[in-house]
This record gives structure tokens, C-alpha cells and sequence, in this order.
């Protein structure tokens, strides 16, 4: 069985026109449907937001168009035993908090699936990027303060519990 | 060689006006970085341009509409100007706001004058002011006296209007007095059904209308200058289908009322940029209206460049840094005709549907009076999150009808498999003799051409 736009769309209107929910997950087969009711726009709601795309992303779903010929970055290559944790949107690295402080992670430091590992900035507006995954940084690929596209690899984490 | 306006700028469009863009920053000795979705990353933009930069997902309302992403991509890329192309951000005067807040040149007028003509009631009061008139309107209409004062006025026939309307609901078209009064009184219930108010107002109709507008560039220096119209009367649900200029519909003097009357306008709000006044023409009277005015280049702007030699692209880059205009309103000169078909990935057999997928085969046509502005070549996967618009094949010719039998020739020789095209419906349109003989109207396609095709088909 394949969703169709439709589908999704009569999906939609089900949980538009119940009362009582705020939030839905469906999951079926790779296919993943998650919606939020009210989201109020504001930072915290934003920052919330991006923190989960960016759950996806770092675990097993790729792009779906990788280009045969990438005009854009250079796509890093990603070791088979590790994962990468990539942009959630366009934006400045940030490494730390603020200035002067320290690396939210270094190499070599353990990190859990929600866990800051680092700060995107869009005009003034600063949202935490997570590890979404546990487990060991191997290799820290972007330097601080510097503009990263959507989707690029910024940091190799070597899953397992330590 | 003066030196470059800009040393970098960044194209936040996509599609053929990306690639135009940079092709107009590359003549310019201007570097291009072109903002990119992942699902534009091996377009063809991407591949000319400088450098591309992914800025989001495929949905456009997470990428090509967010100004917080382009911006910051701008500035990331130390570009000192945006272009926005069409469409998108480039009608935003909020958007233009914010790039000259951030150090930034937005390429396109002032965000003052984007929402002096972006509000349809200022730009009508505008368009008053500066002597250019509109489509003739009564004012709230109390019985059907006041109607048959109107109509006596403007003559028929009239629409009928609801005040509260909208969606065509409480609208009449009414062709002669004795229908008058009841399709007041039909108009009236059906405007208080839809909306609780029953209150009317008339409008002139123009049953054979014609679109015509003019281009107009404006530069910081106080001078606007016009290139001429042109005609986009072949239209199907307000989208534009084959574009020409000269306008087959008008001589010299309208086209210099017409053409003064949009300088007027584009003069009364500090125009800076290239920019279109869109007029209703009657062609049963020859009387025209202001419609609208668009700050921003159009799709249809090869047509003009083909009679005139101007490249508008350039010179909106040059303005926007501060150059004036590179010749004066003396110096345009209209050589011969042009004619532009939209090649869409769309099924005209089935409704336009669109039909995006991956492109097979794409030759392009080439020759003397030949132009194609697009973004395709063989391989290249359509997606489909934008719009259908493919290519514009754009032919010249020293008159109207060299550059038809031009036309016609390149379309056969566009080769494309993979996705259904367009390209058959324009042959068809172009040897239609309403289409050679100039007499269509924006809604000949739709009441005209396409049910006698529809029959046509079903019959074989």
C-alpha cells in the first residue's frame, strides 16, 4: 500500500477537525507523519521545531536527491560506522553558547540524542542543532562562525553506548 | 570597461530567470552566487552560477520565501545586492525593507513604491492621479435607474457587482436596457444570499479585451523611459501564453498614449528598476484601462529586448547601483517583430495538468531570430514543488509575419521526451486564423479555441 497526496491530505483533515489533539504521530512502513497543533511561532516553539528535523536527518534517512554532480558543498564523505549530524537549515556555526566560552563538544567527548552540539544563526536568530543520536564525536567537520547550507555534515558521532 | 556595479551578487530565483540573471552578471563581470533548494542543487543555475548555496528543502515556503535564509546567505557569501527574479520575493516590499536594513541592494524598486503598486486600491488612486484612467465604475447603486444612467454614460454592456463580492458570486453581465431591472433584482438576492448585503455597483465590461502593457525603466536619476508594449492577450485562466510585441492591435498613437501614460505613473512614485503597467484595451472601441503595475522584470521581457537590443536584466543590476539608464527615450529604436511561446510542463489535452517527471531528451531550437531562455537540458529531473514553466522559445523576424513562420519552424524543431509539453497547443494557436489575423481576446482560448479542439479530438 502507497499514501497518496490525498491520503495525507483526508489524514490532515481528521486531525484538523478533532477537538482534543494537539499532536499525532503515524507511523507506517518508512513513512513518517508527525503534526503539531498550535504552534505558537514563538523562539522557543522554533528552536523545538528545528530540533526535531534535525532528529532525521541524523539517524538513517539521506536526502532523497543526492546529485549525481552536487553544484552546491561538497557533500562530505560519511564514514560507514559513523553518522552525521547536518544542518537543519541555512545558517552561521556557532561551536559555543557565546564568545569566550566553551565548545558545547570536543572530539573524542560523549554526547546523548538530545544534547546541544551546536547553534545555527538566521539574522539574530540562534537554534540549537542536537546530536540525535548517542554516542562518541569523531570529527568536528565545520569551523566556528562560518556560514553552513542546508543539510551539510557538521559533525561525525560514532553511535553506540558508552 | 567601467568597472563592474556590483563584484557579487546573489540570484534568489530559480528556474530560467536564475539562469538569465547570471548570464546577465556574467556580461556584467559580476560574480553569482544562486540560492538554492535541495531540490534545485544540480540545477542548471547551479551548475553556471559562481558558486550555488542550498538554503532549505524543496518546499518553496522553506526555502526560495524565507528573506531570513537569502539574506543570511548573502551575506555569508559577501554578496552586496540580491536579484529576486520573479515571483517569490521579488513583489515583497517587506523583503526589500529588510536588505536595505541589512547593507544589502535589492534589485527592484523601493519597498515604498512595491506597496504603492502592490495595494490595488493606492494604485488605482495613483494611476488617477496621474491621469491614467481605469476601467469606468459607478458608485453604490440604489435601483435600476442608476444602472441605465451608467449605461447611457459608458454604454453596454455592464457588469453588475456585488459591493461585499468576490469569487464572480452576484456578478451580471448585462448586453442591452430591457434586462436591466431584473438582473438587478437577481443580482441583488443572490449578492444577499452569498454575502447578507444586497448593495451593488456597476462596472464598464469590456467584452473583447486585450492585454497590453507597457515597460518602463527607472533609474535614482529622476529619468523613466518606456520600451514599448506589449501584448499578452493570449491567455488561458490569466496566465499568459504567447507574448509579442508591437502589439498587432494598436498603431504609433496609442502606443504613445499608452506609453505616456505608464511613464506618468512610474514618474509619480520615484520609480527605480524595470517595471510593467498593465492596461485592459477595448477592442471594439479602442479605449484602454489601468489594470495593474508589476515591479519587477517579467517573464515576457526577451520580446521586448528582441525589438529594441536593450538588455532589461543588465540594466536593472546598473540602476539599482546607483548608474543611470545607459540611453535615453531618443535612442530606442523598435526594429521588426517578436514572439514569445511558454513551453510548460503541462498536458493541454488534459486541463493543463501539469506533468513534472524527468526529462529524456531536450533540444533546444537554434537559428537566425532564435532565442530560448531555460533551465532544462537532457537528464534533468523537473520537480515538483514549482511551477510547470520550462523554457521560452522567443523568435524575431523584420515582421510579425516572419517571426510566426520562425516560430513555427522552431517549435518543430524542439525536441523534448519524458514530460508532455505545451509546444503542440502553440502550433495549433499559431496557425489558428483568429491567432494570424490578431483578433484574439484574453478569453479566446478558453471560449474559443479550446472547446473546438476539445470537439476535434473527441470527434477522432
Amino acid at each position: 500500500m502507497v499514501l497518496t497526496h490525498n491520503d495525507i491530505q483526508s489524514i490532515l483533515k481528521i486531525i484538523d477537525a478533532a477537538e482534543h489533539l494537539d499532536e499525532i504521530e503515524i507511523v507506517h512502513g518508512d513513512f513518517r507523519l508527525h503534526v503539531v497543533r498550535n504552534g505558537n511561532g514563538s523562539l522557543g516553539a522554533a528552536s523545538e521545531a528545528v530540533a526535531q528535523s534535525a532528529v532525521p536527518t541524523a539517524t538513517a534517512l539521506k536526502p532523497t536527491a543526492l546529485p549525481t554532480k552536487p553544484a552546491t558543498q561538497p557533500a562530505a564523505a560519511v564514514p560507514d560506522d559513523v553518522v552525521a549530524i547536518r544542518a537543519p537549515m541555512l545558517g552561521v556555526f556557532y561551536r559555543a553558547p557565546s564568545p569566550g566560552e566553551k565548545p558545547f563538544v570536543e572530539v573524542g567527548q560523549r554526547v546523548r540524542a538530545d544534547d546541544t552540539v551546536g547553534l545555527l544563526e538566521v539574522m539574530k536568530l540562534f537554534n540549537s542543532i542536537r546530536a540525535g543520536v548517542d554516542g562518541e564525536v569523531v570529527k568536528i567537520l565545520v569551523d566556528n562562525g562560518s556560514m553552513v547550507e542546508f543539510d551539510q555534515a557538521l559533525i561525525f558521532v560514532k553511535p553506540g553506548k558508552g | 570597461m567601467p568597472s563592474p556595479p556590483f563584484t557579487r551578487i546573489l540570484v534568489a530565483n530559480r528556474g530560467e530567470i536564475a539562469v538569465r540573471v547570471i548570464r546577465a552578471c556574467e556580461s556584467l563581470g559580476i560574480e553569482s552566487v544562486v540560492a538554492v533548494s535541495a531540490a534545485d542543487r544540480d540545477s542548471l543555475a547551479a551548475r553556471l552560477a559562481t558558486r550555488a548555496v542550498c538554503i532549505g528543502p524543496a518546499p518553496a515556503a522553506q526555502s526560495y520565501l524565507r528573506p531570513e535564509l537569502l539574506i543570511t546567505a548573502a551575506q555569508g557569501t559577501q554578496c552586496q545586492a540580491i536579484h529576486p527574479g520573479y515571483g517569490f520575493l521579488s513583489e515583497r516590499a517587506q523583503f526589500s525593507r529588510l536588505c536595505a536594513k541589512e547593507g544589502l541592494t535589492f534589485i527592484g524598486p523601493s519597498p515604498e513604491a512595491i506597496e504603492a503598486m502592490g495595494d490595488k486600491l493606492s494604485a488605482v488612486q495613483l494611476a488617477e492621479q496621474a491621469g491614467v484612467p481605469r476601467v469606468p465604475g459607478s458608485g453604490r447603486i440604489e435601483d435600476a435607474a442608476d444602472a441605465r444612467d451608467f449605461a447611457q454614460r459608458h454604454g453596454f454592456p455592464i457588469l453588475i457587482k456585488a459591493s461585499a463580492g468576490g469569487g464572480g458570486r452576484g456578478m451580471r453581465i448585462v448586453r442591452r436596457e430591457a434586462d436591466i431591472a431584473h438582473e438587478i433584482d437577481a443580482a441583488a438576492a443572490e449578492a444577499k444570499a452569498a454575502f447578507g448585503d444586497p448593495s451593488l455597483y456597476v462596472e464598464k465590461f469590456v467584452e473583447r479585451a486585450r492585454h497590453i502593457e507597457i515597460q518602463v525603466l527607472g533609474d535614482s536619476h529622476g529619468n523613466v523611459v518606456h520600451l514599448g508594449e506589449r501584448d499578452c492577450s493570449t491567455q488561458r485562466r490569466h496566465q499568459k501564453l504567447i507574448e509579442e510585441a508591437p502589439s498587432p492591435a494598436i498603431d504609433a498613437k496609442l502606443r504613445e498614449e499608452l506609453a505616456g501614460a505608464a511613464v506618468r505613473l512610474a514618474r509619480r512614485v520615484n520609480y527605480v528598476g524595470a517595471g510593467t503597467v498593465e492596461f485592459v484595451f477595448d477592442a471594439d472601441t479602442s479605449r484602454w484601462y489601468f489594470l495593474e503595475m508589476n515591479t519587477r522584470i517579467q517573464v515576457e521581457h526577451p520580446v521586448t529586448e528582441m525589438i529594441t537590443g536593450r538588455d532589461l536584466v543588465v540594466e536593472q543590476i546598473r540602476v539599482a547601483a546607483g548608474e543611470p539608464i545607459s540611453f535615453k527615450q531618443s535612442e530606442v529604436r523598435f526594429t521588426g517583430h517578436a514572439i514569445e511561446c511558454r513551453i510548460n510542463a503541462e498536458d493541454a489535452t488534459q486541463n493543463f495538468a501539469p506533468r513534472p517527471g524527468r526529462l529524456q531528451t531536450w533540444t533546444a531550437p537554434d537559428g537566425e531570430g532564435i532565442r530560448v531562455d531555460t533551465h532544462c537540458f537532457s537528464g534533468y529531473l523537473i520537480p515538483p514543488y514549482y511551477d510547470s514553466l520550462l523554457a521560452k522559445v522567443i523568435t524575431h523576424g523584420a515582421d510579425r509575419q516572419q517571426a510566426l513562420q520562425r516560430m513555427s519552424a522552431a517549435l518543430a524543431d524542439l525536441n523534448v521526451t519524458g514530460v508532455p509539453t505545451t509546444a503542440p497547443f502553440h502550433q495549433q494557436v499559431l496557425v489558428h486564423d483568429d491567432f494570424r489575423s490578431a483578433k484574439v481576446t484574453t478569453r479566446w482560448v478558453e471560449e474559443t479555441f479550446l472547446p473546438a479542439a476539445n470537439a476535434e479530438r473527441l470527434a477522432t
